[in-house]
């Protein structure tokens, strides 16, 4: 149950860092926090329930996330040379 | 009479000019449209002589339509009309070079003038109504055209609306008169026509009189619309925003007596019926008084010449009610020669004094127009009757014509004669006598200006000797000449003495006029006139309120009406547009929706998430 209220903590934290930080790469940062509190609840009911399924979607979830790193801080890095910026406030282009 | 297809080129010289000039006239240099299209009339003019010295012609396309064949053809009726079309225009495009001299508009002038001699032309020599009518359309065009010449000043471009919408009235009693000719004759060749309704000189046995007294009348409609008579009458004088050899040309010597020429042409519908002629007789009455007396208020040296024409085509329908055709015709023919001069003359005074059309400002040009002065002053007398000049051969041979037919009718158009006398010496007086009013600098028109109006002054005075009465000439030129053409009544001719005293009587009722006028009238060069004479005038200014009159009438219930109808359309369009406003604020509302920043979505997405859940937890 503890394992539950720490990933349930670690979500809460990650989301007010998406909400509230202005520089992509924290905000990269946070979502990948978000990632791992639901990895954490995903082992936490594999352990509770006797499971692996969990466990197996764990790791693609960890394997996809490497990758996901990888295109994320490319997006970022390419947004970066050509606006001088990674402030997420500035990128509103696609404004209606 | 030949067959020969020289006949319609009489018509296609004009129509060649008119696309030619319309098409490249402008990449010729300025005198050169002119002169093609006066040298094409003048080709006209003068093989409609040959062809008329060779004993007439025509030409035909059979069965063009069932029934209605293209049909032309050249008689002695239509061959006066050739030659007072081609020959007086032919003057009137030469006039026209000089006068519309460095106008931008030159060359699309002489497309419009051509196209308005052919129209003309074919109104004229064609011999199947529809063919006439499709003159009658091509005329009222070119006049609309020309008027509105000058298309960028509003008042122009109004007029030329009126005068065309005006005219339509009478063409819809022009297509319902050829309708009833198609329902009993099943056809609408003039020639037939006149084969089966009068074959010798006498309505057929067992024809439907009823029928034709109602064709003849709506043929009349139509000629009152064209020939500005008194229900109708009100676009003529409007018509003079046009360019002054327009109003010479189409509003004096050609166009307005297509009314007069479809009477005598269709004489054999008028001879035989009394009480559609009788009608004929009161409409041209009245208009002769109606445009004499508003002639004395004008002060637009144009719309004077404008009024004086309205009440001598009453003259002439008049004759043609009376039944005396011919005598209509030769009053075509000599008015042709003296109205268009006195046009011309004010054209050269217009041009002398830049602009210039207010009698009010003018006077005193005998003294800076040596040329021009004697052409007014002849146009002048010949339009007043002055004895011996033409306009008093025909005059007279009207008033024979009509205290022939009733005595009132012959006192009536002599007091009209009178009237002219008094409002043509008022022209006179008002521009060339006194002191000028003006301060302008006036100069003698150019020689291509002045030799028109040389021509047109002999014309004037001397083309009423070939209608002398019977009296001074046991048989002139041109009764039995026409009379091979028109279906008319033979009458007994008045008593020599009668004659004589009618002669009499209008030479000293015309000289006294003149006289009287010429006096009188200095008065109001001066500015002294009666007071009663200044009321009387400013109410024929206003042509006796007939223009307030269908203002109220038609053209103000007409417009309400249409107002009406574009708010009761607009209010529809509103409704929808109103919807489709709607919709789309809606939109605008939503698109707010979209800020752009992705705290804003991602903020969304969770409160979404976490309310999902809620849900899902609560039930």
């Amino acid at each position: 149950m503890s394992w539950l209220v720490v990933s349930a903590l670690l979500f809460t934290i990650g989301a007010y860092g998406v909400l509230s930080r202005r520089t992509a790469i924290l905000v990269f940062l946070s979502i990948e926090l978000m990632l791992n509190a639901a990895n954490l609840a995903l082992i936490a009911f594999a352990r509770q329930w006797g499971s692996l399924d969990a466990q197996v979607v764990t790791l693609f979830v960890i394997a996809i996330a490497a990758a996901e790193v990888a295109v994320g801080l490319g997006l970022i890095v390419a947004i970066f040379r050509r606006r001088e910026t990674t402030g997420v406030d500035e990128l509103r282009g696609l404004r209606g | 009479m030949q067959e020969t297809v020289l006949l319609p080129l009489i018509i296609l010289l004009p129509l060649l000019g008119f696309a030619v000039l319309g098409l490249w006239g402008r990449r010729l240099p300025e005198p050169v449209p002119g002169v093609v299209a006066s040298a094409l009339v003048l080709g006209s003019l003068l093989l409609g002589l040959v062809l008329l010295g060779q004993g007439g012609a025509r030409w035909a396309v059979e069965d063009w339509i069932p029934g209605v064949p293209l049909s032309f053809v050249l008689d002695n009726l239509s061959g006066l009309m050739v030659m007072v079309v081609a020959g007086v225009g032919f003057l009137i495009h030469v006039y026209a070079i000089g006068y519309m001299h460095s106008d931008p508009g030159f060359s699309r002038f002489f497309s419009y003038f051509n196209l308005f001699i052919a129209a003309m032309l074919v109104l004229v020599l064609g011999d199947s109504l529809p063919v006439v009518f499709i003159g009658w359309e091509g005329v009222g065009l070119a006049s609309y055209l020309l008027i509105g010449f000058w298309y960028t000043e509003r008042v122009n471009a109004d007029s030329a609306r009126k005068a065309f919408i005006v005219n339509r009235i009478g063409d819809l009693g022009f297509l319902l008169g050829m309708g009833v000719l198609w329902a009993h004759f099943g056809t609408l060749s003039i020639s037939e026509l006149r084969e089966l309704i009068a074959p010798e000189g006498e309505f057929a046995v067992g024809i439907n009189v009823a029928a034709v007294s109602l064709a003849a009348f709506l043929l009349f409609i139509g000629a009152i619309g064209k020939s500005a008579q008194v229900p109708l009458m009100v676009w003529l004088p409007d018509a003079m925003a046009g360019p002054t050899p327009v109003s010479a040309l189409i509003h004096a010597a050609t166009m307005v007596t297509a009314g007069v020429y479809l009477l005598c042409r269709n004489s054999f519908l008028y001879f035989d019926l009394p009480d559609v002629s009788f009608w004929v007789v009161l409409i041209g009455m009245l208009t002769a008084l109606y445009g004499a007396l508003c002639a004395f208020g004008q002060t637009d040296i144009k719309r004077i010449v404008a009024y004086s024409t309205l009440s001598q085509l009453g003259y002439m329908f008049v004759a043609a009610g009376v039944g005396a055709y011919w005598v209509a015709m030769f009053h075509v023919l000599t008015h042709a020669f003296f109205k268009a001069l006195l046009f011309m003359s004010s054209g050269a005074v217009i041009h002398a004094l830049g602009g210039e059309q207010d009698v009010r400002k003018m006077g005193g040009m005998w003294n800076y127009l040596p040329q021009t002065r004697i052409h007014g002053l002849v146009g002048a007398l010949a339009l007043g009757g002055l004895p011996l000049l033409s306009g008093f051969w025909s005059k007279d041979a009207i008033l024979a014509a009509s205290y022939e037919y009733s005595a009132l009718l012959w006192f009536v158009m002599l007091i009209t004669a009178a009237l002219t006398a008094l409002y043509s010496m008022r022209w006179f007086v008002l521009v060339f006598m006194g002191k000028y009013r003006g301060h302008e600098h006036p100069h003698e028109s150019p020689a291509v200006m002045t030799w028109p109006n040389h021509v047109l002054t002999l014309g004037s005075l001397f083309a009423g000797f070939v209608g002398l009465p019977y009296v001074v000439q046991s048989e002139n030129l041109l009764e039995p000449w026409l009379n091979k053409a028109i279906v008319h009544h033979e009458h007994e001719k008045l008593p020599v003495l009668d004659e004589w005293a009618l002669i009499l009587v209008s030479a000293v009722v015309a000289l006294g006029a003149l006289y009287y006028g010429y006096r009188f009238f200095q008065a109001e060069a001066a500015g002294r006139l009666p007071a009663w004479f200044t009321r009387f005038q400013e109410a024929s200014l206003r042509s006796f309120y007939a223009d307030d009159v269908y203002n109220a009438l038609l053209v103000r219930p007409l417009k309400s009406l249409a107002k009406i109808l574009f708010d009761a359309d607009g209010g529809l369009l509103g409704g929808f547009w109103w919807l489709g406003s709607a919709t789309g604020n809606l939109g605008a509302l939503l698109a707010r929706l979209e800020t752009g920043y992705l705290r804003f979505y991602a903020a969304g997405l969770l409160i979404a998430a976490v309310l999902l859940v809620l849900v899902g937890v609560i039930r």
